[in-house]
């Protein structure tokens, strides 16, 4: 008996979307435009959960046109390892091409016109949620916000019919059952505070592998960026504009690299002793200055507060790990509609691998939007068909409760473990450069051993005396899971790929040039799943573009 | 971190206990919310946002305590600044400030 078999609110839908960020919100009115009834259950506010509503990016839209969309595909897709698919960067870019323009038409603006660039920017992150959420509620979809999924729901054949969890404000229970349920709650940056990040602790990838879903891509999880010393404000654009000095103000050279921050080259650097910065690169014009002050709000929030004058002082970096949140691992997509592994499961944003269209390398808002809108329009049409096929075989059901660690004992224990030392233990693995980018077969075992033991310990008796402890408990069972698969696939693949660098194995490996799935709960394993798409040559007005 | 909520400028209407993402404030009968997991806070600011009062104040410091008093606030114009920059303030829409993007990049060039 769990806190969570107490009485609560039992709700009914088609669809049950589990997030509350972009991903979330295309899935529930993709699926409720197709008919189905929605419910969304997000641990925190639908409007400002995850990482894009607290981002002032506003992302590009881009019409299908070659020569505009080519450079978009191409620039990422060598940094990326050539794991990116271009018909996934096809069909997406033309989701967001016919979707994203709703966003100004919901929130009563003007369409606005392609820019000289041929581009259009779409508003700003918080702005846009607040849009989307107006849309939701319109569409009569009800949101749960502030309620964390604990656990999916599944039936005698292994489908998945739903999920349940707690309410954190009330203490009262919920579950949805569903025909169809969309995980797009988001992937892992392991509490760093990275901007708008710490809602991501994992907690899709691990009720997905409960299930028997399957992870891929994990072994991309050491995306970092930089950040005043002091602050959580993680933008990495502006960096371009930098001048990097150390502590007596000599300038140190070449931590940019074509135009953009190396994280390497950045990491190294603080091993040896504190940087600084200044954006005095490209910036004299006044109205240079304030471009960019309008274009990101919050980047001068994290200044403006402290009263520091970013292009006339210095003030000194660190780099916050984001995970996979601008890294691209989470739950394996399984086919061309968002589906998992699992029947009745899909997945959609960043709690799914981003691998399709980012490949092995990410980090901007432009190709991580266009996945989090087209993913989440597929996965909700998908899922409102699945839901609809089901029909009245729905109800007879029967669903039990597929959550395990950090909700119950796995081995009785008389000792309760506490969620804050466990969470203490992970970050000391994951966060340390020399751990997380600077990766050898040597670190990956010492670490892999440690998180083994912090496993180990999860198999007792979580602390759930409050239903706040009983949510702290699950993530923490989440961070230490994301954190076994990321590393234990980053031991199987030996080469160095993407964001995965292997001091050991400094070259990429032609002959690796696939995707590793990973899973397993108390028994990790690994396999290579074939990209189903031979690499494409850069097309020649590309190779001009290049030379010019 | 946040550090203010202004009893003086508070309107108890709740909104930052509805839409805080780590869930920091509780919700207070009869008065003002309460800061009540201040170690949650992410540094995120869309509490600042969202506060139709300008009562919150979130320093940029997401780990270490700083000391703030209302006075040095509205002295240096920070209550409600975030909103504002956002174009969420009081008679401002954020289309405005989307405008403004779109003259500055005829005028320098696309920064990207």
């Amino acid at each position: 008996m769990s806190r969570l078999d107490e009485s609560g609110l039992e709700l009914v839908a088609d669809v049950l979307v589990v997030g509350g960020g972009p991903a979330a919100a295309w899935a529930a009115i993709a699926a409720a435009e197709r008919g189905a009834s929605v419910v969304v259950a997000d641990k925190g506010y639908l409007g400002t959960s995850g990482a894009y509503a607290a981002s002032t990016s506003g992302h590009k839209v881009l019409p299908p046109v070659a020569l505009l969309r080519d450079p978009l595909k191409f620039e990422r897709y060598a940094l990326g390892g050539f794991l990116a698919q271009h018909k996934w960067w096809d069909r997406l870019l033309e989701i967001t091409y016919e979707r994203a323009p709703r966003i100004w038409e919901w929130g009563g603006y003007e369409i606005p016109k392609y820019g000289r660039d041929g581009a259009y920017r779409g508003l700003q992150g918080s702005e846009t949620m607040r849009i989307l959420r107006k849309v939701l509620l319109q569409k009569g979809i009800q949101i749960l916000d502030q309620s964390p999924a604990l656990e999916l729901l599944v039936d005698e054949e292994g489908a998945v019919g739903g999920a349940r969890g707690l309410n954190r404000q009330t203490n009262v229970p919920w579950t949805v059952r569903a025909g169809a349920t969309i995980l797009a709650n988001g992937g892992v940056a392991w509490l760093s505070k990275a901007l708008g990040c710490n809602t991501n602790t994992g907690d899709g990838a691990l009720m997905a592998a409960e299930v028997g879903g399957e992870l891929s891509g994990m072994e991309f999880s050491a995306h970092y960026s930089p950040a005043p010393k002091y602050s959580s404000v993680t933008k990495s654009a502006y960096y371009r504009y930098a001048s990097y000095y150390d502590k007596d103000g000599n300038k140190i050279e070449g931590l940019n690299r074509n135009g953009h921050r190396s994280t390497s080259a950045i990491a190294k650097e603080l091993l040896k002793g504190p940087v600084f910065v200044k954006l005095d690169k490209d910036t004299e014009l006044p109205e240079q200055r304030e471009l960019l002050r309008a274009m990101q709000p919050n980047f001068f929030a994290a200044f403006d507060k402290v009263g520091i004058d970013p292009f006339q002082q210095q003030w000194e970096i660190n780099l916050l790990l984001e995970g996979t949140v601008r890294g691209t691992g989470g739950i394996r997509i399984a086919d061309e509609e968002c589906g998992t592994t699992v029947k009745g499961l899909y997945a959609a944003g960043d709690a799914a691998s981003r691998e399709l269209n980012c490949g092995g390398f990410t980090g901007g808002a432009g190709p991580n939007m266009t996945w989090a809108i087209g993913s989440g329009n597929i996965a909700g049409r998908a899922a409102a068909d699945f839901a609809r096929n089901l029909g009245g075989g729905q109800a007879k059901r029967v669903l039990q409760a597929a959550g395990r660690v950090g909700l119950t004992a796995q081995i009785p224990s008389e000792s309760v473990w506490d969620a804050a030392s466990i969470v203490k233990g992970v970050k000391e693995e994951v966060f340390p450069f020399d751990k997380n980018i600077f990766r050898s077969e040597k670190t990956l075992l010492d670490s892999l051993a440690k998180l083994e033991e912090l496993w180990k310990t999860i198999q007792g008796t979580p602390l759930s005396d409050t239903a706040q402890h009983l949510i702290r408990s699950r993530e923490a069972a989440g961070l230490v899971a994301t954190a076994r698969w990321s590393y234990f696939a980053g031991l199987a693949r030996t080469e160095t790929r993407g964001m995965h660098k292997r001091l050991d194995f400094p070259q990429i490996d032609p002959n690796q040039r696939h995707y590793l799935a990973v899973g397993g709960l108390d028994r990790l394993w690994t396999r290579p799943v074939p990209v189903e798409e031979e690499v494409v040559p850069v097309p020649e007005e590309k190779r001009k573009l290049q030379l010019a | 971190m946040i550090e203010v909520l202004s009893l003086s400028r508070c309107i108890q209407c709740d909104k930052c206990v509805k839409v805080c993402p780590t869930n920091v404030f509780d919700a207070m009968p009869g008065e003002s919310p309460k800061i009540a997991r201040r170690e949650d806070c992410q540094t995120c600011f869309l509490c600042e946002a969202y506060c139709p009062a300008d009562a919150l104040f979130v320093d940029a410091h997401a780990e270490a305590r700083v000391q703030w008093n209302e006075e040095e606030l509205v002295a240096k114009d920070l209550f409600g600044a975030y909103r504002k920059n956002l174009g969420w303030g009081k008679g401002q829409s954020p289309i405005d400030n989307l405008k403004k993007i779109h003259a500055l990049r005829e005028l320098v060039g696309s920064p990207f």
